[in-house]
């Protein structure tokens, strides 16, 4: 690896790893034998397909330009995510991996699990049932799930998946997502050393690519933050909400306005992507009551308050001047949560600013006309 | 003191020239494909009329989208803000303000003082645009300034199933080779306008006294629909031409700078 030390080398040498679904680390790894599988949500846990020789990337659709052949097999309302993620599939860029993993966590992802049944059959593919509420039953469920997923992964890949084996995956995550939460608690500082942009791009190359082959990039960040001793001038702390997010360019956008982005609640953000899985009794029971107790994704039933209390917190924790919340055009699960958040969110004296989008970045002088014309409101 | 206020749009570009609270001079121009050749010919052609020049301006503000390529601002400010802004010196007593430019609309809310308390602007949706009036001008044949005109002729406007403006201009053309009054056509895309408008506006919730500003505010078409849709009066701007209100906006708050307040 280049010698990483200061933090515009490593942000660049981040934003490589993920210009291609398939970067050079993934080909790294692929190449000492070991087994990538992909994933699409949150609701997955990464320490079950971290086990042994598997590794998980979260799916992405950098540099998808259009989705004509996708747009032939799913409709018009599913999101731009699900239809960019079909699209690079029929266009042979995850040929690489040995298999998918999805969550039923929406309808439009369980039409892109059919249809790569249909189109592009991957060697490997499961879909995990998570159930809606948070109770005794559904832990009881979930925990079959996982089981479920557990001995599809052995018995396929021929691997070893012992409780011994996923209980060494969660220290492993755990030692990496709480060096990771040390850095975003960070941002809490008056003047943080780093931009969201810059933290948006260590968090996603950290899904793009096999976390044990890049154990020491948050260090690195770290050090490299420090050493350049600050960020730069802004004029207003924002915490950027909403479903999936996964370009920093976004980030840079809202930042190009004189924002900073100091808290995330997004499907691949830190909150509440980052609080440690128990180490303590039977790792799948461990792993489903996190997937049920942390997840505070707008799937969840009967969830509301809680989910809009853990946004309201983090906000004020991090002394966030404002919320941005983003969502993807037709994305259910967002689209009504973001309706009822924005009211929630005025009720306790935050300002708001809601954007609808593309899964592409685009409309970049519309968004930064918006987010310009939300600093002057807040008198920033 | 003189200072100046440049809006730089899609379709049009506008200056504004201001002294003591009060307008010198206003141009306004096509707009070009680089932004900052429409800034520099917009701004000379004020300078040249007011018989000033470049260096008698104490302070600059651009805003509109091509403000960040301006090369010879002091600031840029969001049109949000300046519109906003802009139409309070217009309307003093104005709460909520509508505009439609070439390419997007917005409606914001200002609070007592003048100052935005929030805003909603369309999507990247055409419809509900002067790009929407454009299109349906192109279609029948007619200048912009005579779509509005034809509604108060019309006697039995048609209506349109969508306010999509791929739908509708195909809606057009099939009303046109139908032999449908043009008036009624006109009164017709001028509703279509005025129902989308009027989603927006309702969605930010409206206080009085409600206006419009930007080139569509010229078109009574419109505006009489938008009253019956909103089913409020919206005052007109007589002060001057609604269409230069972001530049008034940048202007005023070029002067604020100028006199040592911060934007």
């Amino acid at each position: 690896m280049r010698v990483l030390l200061k933090m515009n080398n490593l942000q660049e040498y981040l934003a490589g790893l993920l210009d291609d679904p398939c970067n050079e680390v993934v080909e790294q790894a692929v190449a000492y034998g070991m087994i990538p599988l992909g994933y699409t949500c949150s609701l997955i846990p990464e320490p079950v397909l971290s086990a042994g020789r598997l590794f998980p990337l979260r799916l992405r659709a950098p540099g998808v330009s259009g989705t004509e052949t996708a747009d032939i097999y799913l409709s018009s309302v599913i999101c731009s995510y699900t239809r960019s993620l079909l699209e690079l599939a029929l266009d042979s860029k995850y040929d690489f991996l040995k298999g998918w993993v999805f969550a039923a966590s929406c309808d439009h992802l369980r039409r892109l699990y059919d249809n790569l049944g249909y189109l592009n059959k991957p060697e490997f593919s499961f879909i995990l049932d998570v159930p809606h509420k948070n109770n005794e039953a559904a832990m009881e469920w979930l925990e079959l799930e996982l089981e479920k997923l557990r001995t599809a992964l052995s018995s396929h890949f021929n691997i070893d998946m012992s409780d011994e084996v996923i209980s060494t995956s969660i220290k492993e995550n755990n030692i990496m997502l709480a060096e990771l939460r040390s850095i975003g608690d960070m941002r809490k500082e008056a003047m943080p050393l780093f931009t969201g942009t810059e933290f948006h791009r260590l968090m996603m190359a950290l899904q793009a690519a096999p976390r044990k082959l890049l154990s020491d990039i948050p260090g690195r960040f770290r050090d490299a933050a420090l050493k350049r001793g600050g960020a730069g001038k802004f004029r207003a702390r924002f915490m950027i909400v909403g479903g999936e997010l996964d370009d920093p360019a976004y980030t840079g956008v809202i930042e190009s306005m004189g924002g900073r982005v100091v808290a995330d609640r997004y499907c691949t953000g830190s909150f509440p992507g980052l609080e440690p899985i128990s180490e303590s009794g039977k790792p799948l029971a461990a792993i489903a009551l996190y997937i049920l107790e942390k997840n505070r994704c707008p799937r969840m039933m009967e969830e509301f308050d809680r989910r809009a209390d853990y946004i309201i917190n983090i906000a004020r924790e991090y002394s966030a001047d404002g919320i941005i919340i983003q969502t993807i055009k037709f994305c259910d699960t967002w689209g009504v949560e973001s309706s009822l958040l924005v009211a929630a969110l005025r009720d306790a004296g935050i300002p708001v600013l809601r954007l609808e989008r593309e899964y592409r970045t685009g409309g970049e002088g519309q968004l930064r006309t918006r987010v310009q014309a939300f600093i002057e409101s807040m008198k920033k | 003191m003189f200072v100046s206020g440049v809006d730089v749009g899609s379709l049009t570009s506008k200056a504004v020239i201001m002294k003591d609270d009060r307008i010198v001079k206003s141009v306004i121009i096509k707009s070009k494909a680089r932004p900052w050749e429409s800034a520099d010919e917009v701004m000379d052609m004020a300078l040249a009329r007011a018989g000033l020049d470049r260096k008698d301006i104490k302070n600059c503000v651009g805003t509109g989208y091509g403000r960040d390529k301006i090369s010879f601002i002091d600031e840029a400010v969001s049109e949000i803000a300046c519109h906003g802004r802009g139409a309070r010196w217009l309307v003093p007593s104005v709460r909520t303000v509508i505009d439609i430019g070439g390419q997007d609309c917005k409606a914001i809310r200002l609070d007592a003082k003048g100052d935005m308390m929030k805003f909603i602007t369309n999507d990247k949706c055409a419809s509900g645009t002067g790009r929407f009036l454009e299109v349906m001008a192109k279609v029948m044949n007619l200048d912009l300034d005579e779509l509005g005109e034809m509604s108060a002729r019309s006697k039995q406007p048609v209506t349109f199933a969508s306010a999509c403006t791929v739908w509708a201009q195909a809606d057009v053309i099939q009303q046109l080779n139908d032999k449908v009054p043009i008036e009624d056509i006109a009164a017709g895309v001028n509703n279509a306008m005025a129902s989308r408008m009027a989603i927006l506006a309702n969605s930010i919730g409206l206080e009085n006294d409600v206006c419009m500003t930007g080139g569509v505010a010229k078109n009574n078409g419109v505006v009489n629909a938008l009253e019956k849709h909103l089913g409020i009066r919206i005052k007109r701007i007589r002060r001057e031409d609604p269409q230069i209100a972001g530049a008034i906006g940048a202007a005023l708050f070029a002067m604020e700078k100028a006199s040592g307040g911060v934007i």
